[in-house]
C-alpha cells in the first residue's frame, strides 16, 4: 500500500479523476497502482518508450514524469487506444504484420503513433521516424512494426474523413473497477 | 534527490520568494527530467514554474524570444523566416524527450554533453534572469562558468534571446553520436557574417568532448577577414587542438575525439556558409 501525502487531479482516459499521490511518485508508478497496466516498466530511465503515454496530446515518458506534473491535465494510456475485443487500426496491423513478439514496446509503440496520426497532416516517412524515435523494440528489427505503421499510415491518408480509433472509445477508459 | 514538497507559484515573485527561502533545498522545475537523474538522496522542494506563462517563441525587434519553459519540441517546430534553431532541437534525446524538456532547463545546469549552451554561444544569444527585474546576461558571461552561480537568492531563468540572422548571416550545428538519440560525443555550432565571399566575423563553439561549453577563439581567429572557402575552413578545423581540452570517452581517446571536432567544426562551418549565401540570393 502506497502511503499517500498528496492530491492530484487529471483528465484520465476521458474521465476526471483525483489520486493519492506523493511529490516524488512517478506518473507511471501511479497509473500502474490504479491498475492502468498496460503503461509498462522498461528502462525507468526515459530511454525504451514502453511507459510512453500522451499528455495533452503529447507523447512523454511516463517513468520521467513526476505524477504532480499531470495536475489539471489531459493523460491518455494504452487503454483509451483500444481492447483485446475492439482493437484500433494500428494494433489489428501490428497482428497482421506478425509484428508483435514479446509484445512489451508495443503499448508504447501505438501511443507514440496515436500521437502522430492525431497531429500531423504529412505523414511522411522522416517524421514518422521522428515521432517514433523514442520507442526501442529488441524483439523484431522494427521492419514489420514499421510497415504495420506505413499501411495504418497510408490508410488514413486515403479515408482523412475517418476519426483515429484512440478517442472515441468510450467502453476502453482502464483502471481498477 | 528525493522530492519531498511540490508547490505551484502563480506568479513570478512568488516563485522567486519560494526559492529564496528553500535555498539549497528549492529546485526549479519545468519539465523535470533532469531532477530524475540527480545524484544523492537529499531531500527537496520542487517549485513547478510551467503555470507563470513561460511557454512561448515570439519575435521582438532584432530577436527571437524563447521563454525558458518552452518544450524543445516546440522550438523544433517553430519556423520562422532565418530561424536556424529547429536543426539542433531535433537532434536532442527523443521525441517523447523533446516533448518536456525545456530550453531553461538545457542550459540552467549545464551537463557536459548539453547542446544548446554550444548554440547559444555561437548565436551571441542573451538570457533574461528574473531578480525582482529582468536582466540580460550575454551568452559569454552566462556560460563562463556552471549557470547556477546566478540563480542564487531564488532567480530564475526566464527567457533565451536569441538574434534574427541578417540577410548575410549563416548557421550551422552539428552534433556527433553513436547513435541517433546518443547523447553528444562533439557538438559545433557555427555563426559566420560574409561580406562578399569574405568572413567578417565568426563564432564557433565547441561542446561534449571537452569538459565545458566554450567558444573556440583559435579557429575564429582563422577565419576572420578570410574568403569563406573549404580550404579556408579546413586549416580553421585544424586549430581545435590547440583551442580546447579535448576528451576521450566512452571508450574513444581524447585523439579520436579532436579529430572528430575538426571533422564536425568543417562541416558546421561549410553548413553555415551555405545557411548565409542561400539567405543572401
Amino acid at each position: 500500500m502506497t502511503k499517500t501525502t498528496h492530491t492530484v487531479s487529471f483528465t484520465l482516459n476521458g474521465e476526471k479523476k483525483t489520486f493519492g499521490t506523493r511529490p516524488d511518485e512517478k506518473l507511471l508508478a501511479l497509473l500502474r497502482r490504479e491498475g492502468y497496466r498496460g503503461t509498462k516498466y522498461g528502462c525507468g530511465q526515459g530511454t525504451c518508450g514502453a511507459c510512453t503515454v500522451l499528455l495533452d496530446g503529447r507523447a512523454t515518458y511516463a517513468c520521467l514524469l513526476y505524477a504532480m506534473q499531470a495536475e489539471g491535465r489531459e493523460v491518455r494510456t494504452i487503454e483509451s487506444a483500444g481492447t483485446f475485443d475492439n482493437p484500433s487500426v494500428f494494433q489489428k496491423e501490428l497482428v497482421a504484420a506478425g509484428a508483435v513478439q514479446c509484445g512489451y514496446c508495443i503499448p508504447g509503440m501505438v501511443m507514440s503513433a496515436t500521437a502522430l496520426m492525431e497531429t500531423e497532416k504529412v505523414l511522411e516517412d522522416e517524421i514518422v521516424k521522428e515521432y517514433m524515435d523514442g520507442n526501442l523494440c529488441r524483439c523484431t528489427g522494427y521492419e514489420k512494426i514499421w510497415v504495420a505503421l506505413r499501411k495504418t499510415l497510408d490508410r488514413q491518408a486515403a479515408a482523412p474523413a475517418k476519426k483515429p480509433a484512440a478517442k472515441s472509445k468510450s467502453s476502453a477508459k482502464g483502471g481498477k473497477k | 534527490m528525493k522530492l519531498s514538497e511540490f508547490i505551484r507559484p502563480a506568479s513570478l515573485p512568488e516563485a522567486r520568494k519560494a526559492l529564496r527561502a528553500l535555498g539549497p533545498k528549492g529546485m526549479v522545475l519545468a519539465g523535470g527530467t533532469a531532477l530524475h537523474f540527480m545524484p544523492g538522496k537529499t531531500t527537496v522542494t520542487a517549485v513547478d514554474i510551467t503555470g507563470l506563462g513561460l511557454s512561448y517563441i515570439k519575435q521582438k525587434g532584432d530577436y527571437f524570444v524563447i521563454g525558458a519553459a518552452t518544450p524543445l519540441s516546440d522550438i523544433q517546430r517553430h519556423r520562422g523566416p532565418r530561424w536556424a534553431m529547429h536543426e539542433i532541437c531535433r537532434r536532442i534525446s527523443t521525441h517523447q524527450i523533446r516533448n518536456v524538456s525545456t530550453i531553461g532547463g538545457n542550459i540552467a545546469r549545464v551537463f557536459p554533453w548539453a547542446d544548446l549552451p554550444v548554440v547559444l554561444l555561437a548565436m551571441n544569444a542573451r538570457m533574461v534572469v528574473y531578480s525582482g527585474k529582468e536582466k540580460d546576461i550575454p551568452a559569454d558571461e552566462y556560460f563562463s562558468s556552471q549557470p547556477a552561480r546566478l540563480f542564487r537568492g531564488g532567480d530564475l531563468l526566464t527567457a533565451v534571446k536569441i538574434p534574427v540572422l541578417k540577410a548575410h548571416h549563416g548557421f550551422g550545428s552539428v552534433k556527433a553520436t553513436r547513435n541517433a538519440t546518443a547523447f553528444s560525443l562533439v557538438t559545433i555550432a557555427a555563426l559566420l557574417e560574409l561580406k562578399n565571399g569574405v568572413i567578417k566575423s565568426a563564432r564557433v563553439a565547441a561542446g561534449s568532448g571537452i569538459p565545458f561549453p566554450q567558444r573556440l577563439k583559435p579557429v575564429e581567429d582563422a577565419l576572420a577577414g578570410k574568403e569563406a572557402s573549404t580550404a579556408v575552413f579546413k586549416e580553421a578545423a585544424a586549430a581545435a587542438g590547440a583551442a580546447a581540452r579535448w576528451v576521450g570517452g566512452e571508450g574513444m581517446s581524447a585523439d579520436y575525439i579532436r579529430q572528430l571536432a575538426e571533422v564536425s567544426i568543417l562541416d558546421a562551418l561549410e553548413r553555415a556558409a551555405e545557411f548565409a549565401r542561400g539567405r543572401a540570393a
